[in-house]
């Protein structure tokens, strides 16, 4: 018997809340540092810190002996180690970060405070958009994952996904601007959004592409499912269609009905990305290998239930 | 200093799969779970020179082994004498090694949640025996020593004869080398 997969849906399901997480994050420290309008994603700090939990808690599911998920911060120099440090000081700050905006603790009207904050979680944000792409990218044993290119592609998605999450939830509470001021938000937001789906699908393409025309057979046979084989449902319905088209579409129409269909569409490409990268975890296989695997009981054979 | 580590004369190995279920046996292996597979492929050539390849795997105890580095409890661990092994008490089971390693040679305990792989039988090499699957295999296809004892049957085939390292490419650095050749002709 041989897994096909080691990794299975709550991986998939981690790295699209991580780098949902952490790009939501990011868009709502960068309009506090830079554009002086923080409080239109106040509301969405607070959801990264949720996204960030359930996408940890995810992980924690996978784990072959989930009680003792608290030894993954004890190595010192694994990657791994490192993102979960990372992750914990994110959701950390994103919730100290949102306390600001409450006016509910004493610190509240500290704005220099806040700003500092805001500092961190941009730095965190950063970390763990990056470190999920920058872990599996490390892995030379499987061809699909092990180029520079998957930290990039990871990143792009989550920009993309954090700016269209982010614009379910501006201006919601704490929110207490104009609606002129908000209704200029969005439409930055709907403008970004067209900009980066477009990119995002650009990034896509060419990732695949590439391992199409990889030197490396193994990664050549996994961009042929993701093109033409077991994986082009998903990745020509699900990323291409409905993550890409139909949301590029949908911006482009305009209105806010519109805009919230798009968004949702965007986070659903965001998710199948993850799964189509997670299942395509190929190793060279020696000669001979799939054969004799292949050979083996599956699990299910009468003579094994009769042994069991 | 010791380094242990093993040659596979695959001119010798006749896909007996002794040395596989030696391994299971005597490690209580779960059915699911082989340490120690032996591939075979072919036939290949032309009729009526036909002939098979057989290609016995287990742990390449790496020198640069990639799955000590990515995991995150420090669970995997690399001896001073080379030894790869999975400390299961620390093992949280999150396959990170897995993934990490070309040979896939971890495998996941579903019973007990952890990574388990060979461990080169390291409490037997200690004690000066040799592994398991070294030990049935009757053809002597298996061979195991100390890399770093001149004298030892490793170090002369790997020194005097043609040997190759799987994967050569991604600079693991396996501590397993093969003697190539054909099936059972040794």
């Amino acid at each position: 018997m041989r897994e096909k997969h080691f990794w299975g849906w709550p991986i998939a399901g981690y790295l699209t809340l991580g780098g949902l997480g952490g790009c939501m994050m990011i868009y709502a420290v960068v309009t506090d540092l830079f554009f002086d309008s923080g409080d239109v994603f106040a509301l969405c700090a607070l959801a990264a810190a949720a996204l960030l939990g359930l996408g940890s808690s995810f992980l924690i599911f996978e784990l072959g002996r989930p009680t003792q998920f608290w030894r993954v911060f004890s190595a010192q120099k694994a990657v791994l180690t490192f993102g979960a440090w990372m992750v914990l000081a994110l959701i950390g700050v994103s919730v100290v970060y949102f306390s600001f905006w409450t006016g509910w603790f004493p610190w509240s009207q500290m704005e220099s405070l806040r700003k500092v904050v805001a500092g961190l979680g941009l730095l965190l944000g950063t970390g763990v958009v990056l470190y999920t792409g920058i872990e599996l990218a490390s892995f030379k044993a499987r061809a699909f994952w092990n180029t520079p290119a998957l930290p990039v592609l990871f990143a792009v998605s989550g920009l993309l996904t954090g700016a269209a999450a982010d614009s379910l939830l501006a201006g919601l509470w704490p929110f207490a601007g104009s609606e002129a001021a908000l209704a200029s938000v969005r439409e930055v937001l709907r403008s970004l959004c067209i900009v980066l789906v477009v990119f995002d699908f650009i990034v896509v393409m060419l990732y695949v592409l590439m391992m199409y025309t990889s030197s490396n057979p193994t990664a050549r046979r996994a961009a042929s499912r993701w093109l033409s084989g077991s994986f082009a449902a998903p990745f020509w319905g699900g990323l291409v269609a409905f993550g890409h088209v139909a949301p590029l579409s949908l911006y482009a129409l305009g209105g806010v009905v519109a805009a919230v269909i798009a968004s949702v569409l965007v986070i659903v490409g965001g998710v199948f990305l993850r799964f189509l990268v997670v299942y395509s975890d190929d190793r060279r296989l020696f000669a001979g290998e799939e054969r004799y695997w292949e050979r083996l009981p599956k699990g299910d054979e009468a003579f094994l239930e009769a042994w069991e | 200093m010791t380094r242990y580590a093993m040659v596979m004369d695959t001119r010798r190995c006749i896909a007996c799969h002794s040395c596989t279920v030696a391994c299971r046996t005597f490690n209580d292996l779960p059915l699911d779970m082989i340490y120690n597979p032996v591939l075979t492929d072919g036939p290949v050539g032309v009729y009526p020179n036909l002939h098979m390849n057989h290609m016995p795997l287990l742990c390449m105890h790496c020198d640069t082994p990639p799955c000590v580095h990515v995991c995150p409890t420090g669970a995997s661990k690399q001896e001073d004498d080379g030894i790869v092994w999975v400390k299961a008490e620390t093992c949280i089971g999150c396959k990170t090694c897995i993934q990490a390693c070309p040979y896939n040679a971890r495998h996941i305990d579903h019973a007990l949640g952890v990574v388990a792989k060979c461990d080169f039988c390291k409490d037997r090499v200690r004690a000066g025996k040799e592994p398991h699957c070294v030990k049935t295999c009757h053809q002597r296809a298996r061979i195991f020593g100390d890399l770093d004892d001149p004298a030892s049957d490793v170090s002369r085939l790997v020194n005097s004869l043609n040997t190759i390292q799987l994967l050569e490419e991604l600079e693991t650095d396996p501590q397993v080398f093969y003697i190539l050749g054909t099936g059972g002709q040794g």
